[in-house]
């Protein structure tokens, strides 16, 4: 057993599971909550999550697969996904490709109502074709806002870890081949505009 | 050499109720932190009102600050404000106090970020790379640094949350401040069922207070709804800071702003940094609220760095947001 991350809501591990390396994702006790909000929070999550990978798996979408979810223990335990994150495949030479992909991915989630939530170059993951994984922050929602806000997460991230590659660019025109992309680039410029984020500019 | 020696600065805040005169040498001794609170007669704080309050005091607080430190002002080098975030009004008031003082005793003159102060004061406690939750009545932040600049990486997207208490203490006929009032009625152990919103690590207060406000009419009582609304926003505020502890790796955790003088509040986010592995360091409350001594020790550290003072230093800015600032002290 192998601790991967320990989250702010849970703690992801691979593990041996009948025969196949898997990922346990398990909400674990927040001792500083009210017991009776912790279930509640904890119920509603672990619901949301596995309900927006099924969705996303019913049509196809690169999303690990849920193998289960164990209710009494808040895990959900879900495929492993062998390859390397976005952020360091960004780092070689075929970033263009990679940044195509996550940005067809990425409209593709949109164009099903899923908003990820936080997709930041860590979760995506690279092997002979793109994943996204970690929707524990993710909503339905068809909200241009929602989607743009998407998009703002994932730009700050390239920008933040990936300032030698200028991916901007790349990535919305691959977003853009999405056919009703138009209204949420244009809210994400009316989102940019917004005090909190364009005064981030040095 | 002159580096070397022990260095005092004066520093003034001003930016919404307190108006204080805070004294601190470069070793981090604090030689005096005087305060004084605009409340008003009714409502909400009326920035016009509380300018005129902060004139009033703070000449009696620059006096009572050096007596008590035992000082003139010859043996102070820097005199460091608050240049914002806050009230045009209040800040104005506050600037212009400090450069009477520095001009007549032709002492330099620096005007700070009031947001990054309240994390600065914070490693006074012995935190050297913490994640900040900044809890006041404007400002609910999560502020930690990261490549030059303190980053906020969550925060509120509609009100402040002691604004958030302050108004409904208020709705509830209790008068200002109404967080400390609402700290002493919350009991119980009845939850009752208010609007969680985080989302990633950004917070909302304001359907909560609502929804709060909503219980008491239908006829909960104060002390249950009290109690529910500092477990609800609480568990919100340190839910969004382990998220940013957990994304940016730190283990050390400081507290700051008015809110965080909460016992509750302190007593979640130990539970949370002990579960999670990291340290928590709560300032004493007169340094979590707002004070002159930690505007001064923001000066000094600026300072310490050789910061180039130019003329919009001299400028108040209201809306001098946290990551703005370019950290050259660290």
């Amino acid at each position: 057993m192998e601790v991967n991350y320990r989250g702010a809501e849970a703690i992801v591990e691979t593990r041996q599971w009948l025969g196949h390396k898997v990922i346990f994702k398990t909400r674990n006790k927040r001792g500083y909550r009210h017991p009776s909000l912790e279930k509640k929070l904890v119920k509603e999550r672990l619901r949301s999550e596995s309900r927006i990978i099924e969705r996303l798996i019913s049509r196809g979408v690169n999303v690990p697969a849920i193998y289960g979810v164990d209710i009494s223990n808040n895990c959900i335990i879900m495929e492993y996904i062998d390859g390397i994150t976005l952020e360091k495949a960004l780092r070689g030479k075929d970033f263009e490709q990679y940044l195509a992909q996550t940005a067809q991915l990425l409209s593709l989630l949109h164009s099903l109502n899923v908003v990820h939530g936080d997709p930041t170059t860590s979760n995506f993951m690279v092997t002979n074709s793109i994943y996204a994984i970690d929707f524990g922050l993710s909503t339905v929602s068809e909200d241009d806002e929602d989607r743009a806000s998407d998009l703002r997460v994932f730009l700050e991230s390239l920008d933040s870890h990936h300032s030698e590659i200028s991916g901007r660019e790349i990535f919305l025109s691959h977003y853009s081949e999405w056919s009703s992309s138009a209204s949420v680039i244009e809210a994400l410029k009316v989102l940019e505009l917004r005090g909190r984020y364009n005064l981030m500019r040095g | 050499m002159r580096k070397t020696l022990s260095k005092i600065a004066i520093g003034i805040e001003s930016t919404a109720h307190t108006a204080g005169v805070g004294l601190i040498t470069s070793e981090g001794k604090i030689l005096s932190n005087q305060r004084a609170l605009y409340v008003p007669k009714e409502g909400g704080i009326h920035p016009r009102e509380a300018a005129n309050h902060h004139s009033e005091k703070l000449p009696d607080l620059f006096k009572s600050a050096l007596e008590e430190a035992g000082l003139t002002p010859a043996d102070i080098s820097l005199v460091s404000y608050a240049r914002g975030p806050g009230l045009g009004p209040c800040l104005r008031t506050g600037a212009t106090a400090a450069r009477a003082f520095a001009y007549s005793h032709d002492i330099p003159l620096l005007g700070v970020n009031h947001c990054v102060a309240h994390l600065e004061i914070g490693l006074l406690e012995g935190a050297i790379d913490p994640v900040l939750l900044y809890l006041s009545g404007a400002n609910t932040q999560v502020i930690a640094y990261a490549a030059g600049r303190y980053r906020v990486f969550g925060e509120t997207i509609d009100i402040g949350i002691g604004n958030g208490l302050d108004k409904f203490a208020r709705e509830a006929g209790m008068g200002f401040p109404g967080g400390p009032k609402l700290e002493k009625i919350a009991k119980g152990d009845e939850l009752l069922d208010l609007p969680y919103s985080v989302k990633g690590m950004d917070l909302a207060f304001s359907g909560l207070m609502t929804a709060a406000k909503q219980k008491l009419d239908s006829g909960h009582s104060l002390s249950t709804v009290a109690y529910s609304i500092q477990e609800t926003a609480f568990a919100m505020s340190c839910e969004v800071s382990e998220r940013a502890l957990a994304h940016t790796a730190k283990k050390e955790l400081v507290l700051g702003g008015g809110v965080a003088c909460n016992m509750r509040l302190r007593e979640m986010a130990n539970i949370m940094a002990e579960e999670r592995g990291v340290k928590c360091f709560v300032p004493e409350r007169s340094l979590c609220v707002d004070n002159g001594v930690m505007i001064a020790w923001l000066g000094l550290q600026m300072m310490k760095a050789d910061y180039n003072i130019t003329e919009k230093d001299n400028v108040v800015d209201q809306k001098y947001r946290t990551d703005m600032v370019e950290v050259t002290w660290r």
